[in-house]
């Protein structure tokens, strides 16, 4: 509740401060109270229990015990590597292939219908994610999968006896990354276009050719934004949790599975563990929000 | 000068097949229902389950409710951001952000901790699901409506109504929100859009809704799931679609959706 | 032969076509303007001579080599443009020395051309600032530097202070002809602004539609404008369409008014055939003593300041005509609505070509 009073207190502070000050500043910020209180009853309160709680006993009182045995339990740990590594290949891997599909749209001299098109299908994709998008790759490259069974009529291969399962670190990647390049590609568009001809042709005229220019010129300038969207895509795949548990059930264990079975059946047999666990993960999302923060005002600096 | 490059092409025909063939490969897949047959059993199925319905409406009450309650949190918010309070938008801009940095899974995990149990009590009536939908549509709602009110130069027009005598409400109903109306719109198809395939929040607070019915039919039978996600995808689409059409050269982006 | 030879080019993009038949030469040394309305082709004629266009037809020489189809980073000439274009990632000394970096030339010889050249620009202290910290008129000095480190053999400048405020619009034209001229480079200098070309230019083209519509000295295309187009486009001019009465004479009409002129196009023409004159506004004049050549009866029908100029608009005939005098102290001026006397020079009726 400490939210709620300091809201309120500098309500009441104000007119004692600058009594002399115009009447408006006093009631301005009860017109973003109901805002405000949401944000504190449903998102800093639930926050904020999570960090408390972290550091509590199931008896409640203080201890490390839980932020420790992050670090110590196997499968927790396990989990935080797991979901790490997703993270990145997504990451770094939708960027690669967004930006290229980016470029290719904005700058590669495809008509000009295909790139709407895009950033349309590219809104859809971004947002095609959980249960169904997990059921339509299962449709894919499952055991039944429409690419599976083209495989194994063209090279006449059984993937089930050679033991090739898509339930995997891998396989989840290539799901993940049905909707990180799109948020690349939707991204990445207004950037490009951000580039401007003159600087090419500045570039040429001064003797430069096209390595020149992207090395020391569009490169440089795109590279926030490109560092930027990978923290975000990041932190996209970290968070993300019905696409896994309906893919692959809690056969590849990620942090957010694992939170989910936490939630489902005290599985760790401690809240407070569990608690650490959400702790943990709240804290590399606030990391990638900071990185993708930072990086935007540096992308944004040099153009103005 | 320009000459035609490959590359592009290759680049594009890469990521088509990949847009596409998942959705191909689902189409295909629900249309087998009966064997060497091609035909839409597996949808006559779907929709004849009774459940199915069930869900579903819950997902559209879901869906309207948040949709409602978002509007009136995020309108007079981000009105009174633009015309009083221009000093608290990185404050509200952070707030709307959160849901990126406190995913589902982890609110959800707060909330049934923090209002599960004595003293406050709040999982009976589905008031911590709607609020935890509000969250995931802050990012767009507030986003497509500050677009909009940056659009309209909020204070002159509130000055001149103000100025011609009209009072608050007047202002709001007959000055900001037609204005806004398109803003407000795609914010909205954006919400329905997470909202009906939303799984985490409603799996993991019991509450009934599209997402849990069609993963839990996924584990228990082939060919339907595949057609409830091929209308799902639809769905989507349908959302995108209009909010493109309506939005058309807003410039708006969307930043990632309910995973 | 001249440094740079512009011969029939022409340019078209699809089926519209954007310059035809340009023929020019440019002598060594020389700043030569291109003027014109936007969309008149003199951006398009300047990008082919930098390589950013291919011409549809026609050569271009410089220095006796053919450059028409030369790319532009081989071209040797330095280009500034309208909207700055400085790298946004480098710093002012950066910006400069790109194009020494890019020739791979050592360090020192880098330092020193960016030192040199920062303080032929006038700001030697702002090396190591970027483009955002500047102002618009310092971006474009960077520009103009970084155009000029590689010594380029001509100097290109499309719009360069059309984005500029119009004080420092004009302090900038000045320090760039100079800089022009110290160096001795030959330039061409694309502009919309009537005064920037007619103030800083060995020569200027008049543009439109894609054509040359007069080449000239400021002096004489100021003076003796020899198509509307001209007449209209520099300077504020009154045009008005008359009749030939007596062409040995030099005498033309309107509505009863009779102009005596003395340009030799008059005499070429037959009696009846329909012509347009047209009179610089500041070549009108009260009546006051001894004047005989074409004076007529005017009545006034609006004044306005304009600083240093008193504009009065007149109605002579049924035409309006302007009328520009100086705003002195001593200047008597007429009411709105009274009938006067004006006169001007049988030299300043000027006869157009169409």
């Amino acid at each position: 509740m400490t939210g709620i009073t300091r809201v309120s207190k500098s309500n009441g502070d104000a007119p004692q401060a600058r009594p002399q000050n115009r009447k408006a500043m006093d009631w301005s910020w009860l017109g973003l109270a109901p805002f405000f209180l949401f944000a504190i009853i449903f998102l800093f309160l639930p926050s904020v229990s999570i960090f408390f709680r972290s550091f509590q006993t199931r008896a409640g009182d203080f201890t490390f015990e839980n932020i420790i045995a992050l670090f110590t339990v196997r499968d927790i740990a396990n989990a935080y590597k797991t979901s790490l590594q997703i993270s990145l290949i997504t990451a770094v891997g939708g960027a690669l292939f967004g930006f290229m599909l980016a470029y290719a749209v904005v700058l590669g001299g495809l008509p000009r219908g295909v790139r709407t098109f895009m950033t349309t299908f590219s809104g859809v994709a971004s947002n095609f994610a959980g249960v169904p998008l997990a059921f339509a790759f299962i449709a894919t490259m499952g055991n039944a999968g429409l690419v599976t069974r083209w495989i194994e009529s063209i090279f006449n291969i059984s993937t089930r006896e050679m033991g090739i399962s898509i339930y995997n670190l891998w396989g989840l990647s290539i799901v993940y990354m049905y909707f990180q390049f799109p948020l690349m590609v939707l991204i990445m568009a207004p950037a490009l276009d951000g580039l401007r001809r003159e600087w090419r042709e500045a570039c040429e005229n001064l003797g430069g050719n096209s390595y020149h220019y992207w090395r020391y010129v569009a490169f440089p300038i795109l590279l926030p934004s490109i560092l930027g969207t990978m923290i975000l895509l990041f932190g996209n795949a970290f968070g993300a949790y019905a696409t896994a548990y309906a893919f692959s059930g809690s056969f590849i264990n990620l942090v957010t599975i694992l939170i989910g079975a936490q939630i489902q059946g005290d599985v760790l047999y401690n809240p407070g563990l569990g608690n650490a666990l959400a702790l943990g993960m709240i804290l590399i999302m606030a990391l990638c929000m900071a990185g993708y923060a930072w990086m935007q005002r540096r992308a944004a600096r040099w153009i103005r | 000068m320009k000459k035609f490059n490959i590359w592009p092409w290759i680049i594009l025909l890469i990521g088509m097949v990949y847009f596409f063939l998942p959705l191909i490969a689902t189409f295909e897949f629900s249309l087998k229902m009966i064997k060497d047959r091609y035909t839409f059993e597996a949808y006559r199925v779907a929709f004849t389950d009774s459940k199915f319905f069930l869900n579903f409406g819950y997902s559209v009450l879901w869906a309207v409710l948040t949709m409602i309650c978002s509007t009136l949190l995020v309108v007079p918010t981000a009105y009174w951001v633009h015309w009083k309070m221009p000093n608290a938008r990185p404050y509200v801009e952070f707030v709307t952000l959160m849901p990126f940095v406190v995913p589902a899974v982890t609110l959800t995990y707060g909330l049934l901790s923090l209002y599960g149990s004595p003293p406050i009590v709040l999982i009976g009536s589905p008031i911590l699901l709607i609020a935890g939908y509000i969250v995931l549509s802050l990012p767009y709602m507030f986003r497509a409506v500050d677009t909009g009110l940056r659009a309209i130069d909020v204070r002159t027009l509130t000055e001149a109504a103000l100025s011609l005598g009209a009072g608050w409400g007047t202002i709001l109903t007959q000055v900001i929100f037609p204005n806004l109306r398109v803003a407000i719109l795609s914010g909205i198809f954006l919400t329905f859009a997470i909202v009906m395939g939303e799984f985490t929040f409603a799996s993991l607070l019991s509450w009934p809704a599209f997402g849990p019915y069609l993963e839990e039919i996924g584990s228990m039978r082939a060919y339907t799931p595949q057609a409830l996600s091929v209308v799902s995808f639809m769905l989507t689409w349908i959302s995108i679609g209009l909010l493109q059409l309506i939005g058309r050269g807003r410039g708006q982006e969307q930043v990632a959706g309910a995973h | 032969m001249a440094f740079l030879e512009i011969n029939n080019v022409s340019k078209k993009f699809g089926t519209t076509e954007a310059v035809s038949d340009f023929n020019l030469h440019v002598e060594k040394g020389e700043l030569v303007s291109f003027l014109g309305p936007s969309g008149c082709g003199k951006t398009t004629t300047l990008r082919m001579v930098a390589g950013f266009e291919v011409p549809t037809g026609g050569r271009i020489v410089m220095d006796g080599r053919d450059i028409t189809d030369l790319p532009p980073n081989q071209r040797d000439v330095g280009m500034v443009f309208q909207s700055y274009a400085l790298f946004p990632n480098m710093t002012v000394a950066g910006n400069i020395g790109f194009g020494l970096k890019v020739m791979k030339k050592p360090a020192e010889e880098i330092n020193q051309r960016v030192s040199e050249m920062l303080e032929l620009i006038n700001m030697p202290k702002y090396a190591e600032r970027f483009p955002y910290q500047l102002s618009g008129g310092q971006q474009q000095r960077v520009a103009l530097a970084r155009a000029l480190a590689l010594r380029p053999e001509m100097l290109l400048l499309d719009e360069p202070l059309s984005a500029l405020d119009a004080k420092i619009r004009v302090s900038l034209r000045a320090e760039i002809r100079s800089i022009q001229q110290k160096l001795g480079i030959t330039a061409i200098y694309v502009t919309h602004d009537q005064e920037e070309a007619l103030s800083l230019s060995d020569r200027v083209v008049v543009m439109n539609t894609g054509r040359m519509e007069q080449v000239g000295t400021p002096f004489e295309i100021y003076n003796f404008p020899t198509t509307s187009f001209v007449a209209n486009f520099v300077g504020t001019l009154n045009t008005a369409e008359v009749e030939v009465t007596d062409p040995a004479g030099g005498l033309v009409g309107m509505d009863g008014v009779q102009f005596v002129s003395s340009d030799e196009h008059v005499k070429s023409r037959r009696k009846g055939d329909k012509v347009r004159i047209s009179i610089r506004p500041e070549r009108f004049s009260f009546v006051t003593e001894g004047e005989k050549e074409n004076v007529v009866d005017c009545r006034i029908e609006n004044i306005t300041f304009l600083g240093s100029v008193v504009r009065i608009q007149m109605t002579i005939g049924n035409q309006k005509f302007n009328m520009d005098t100086f705003n002195r102290p001593s200047l008597a001026l007429p009411e709105i609505g009274d009938q006067r006397q004006v006169t001007c020079s049988s030299k300043a009726v000027l006869v157009l070509k169409d």
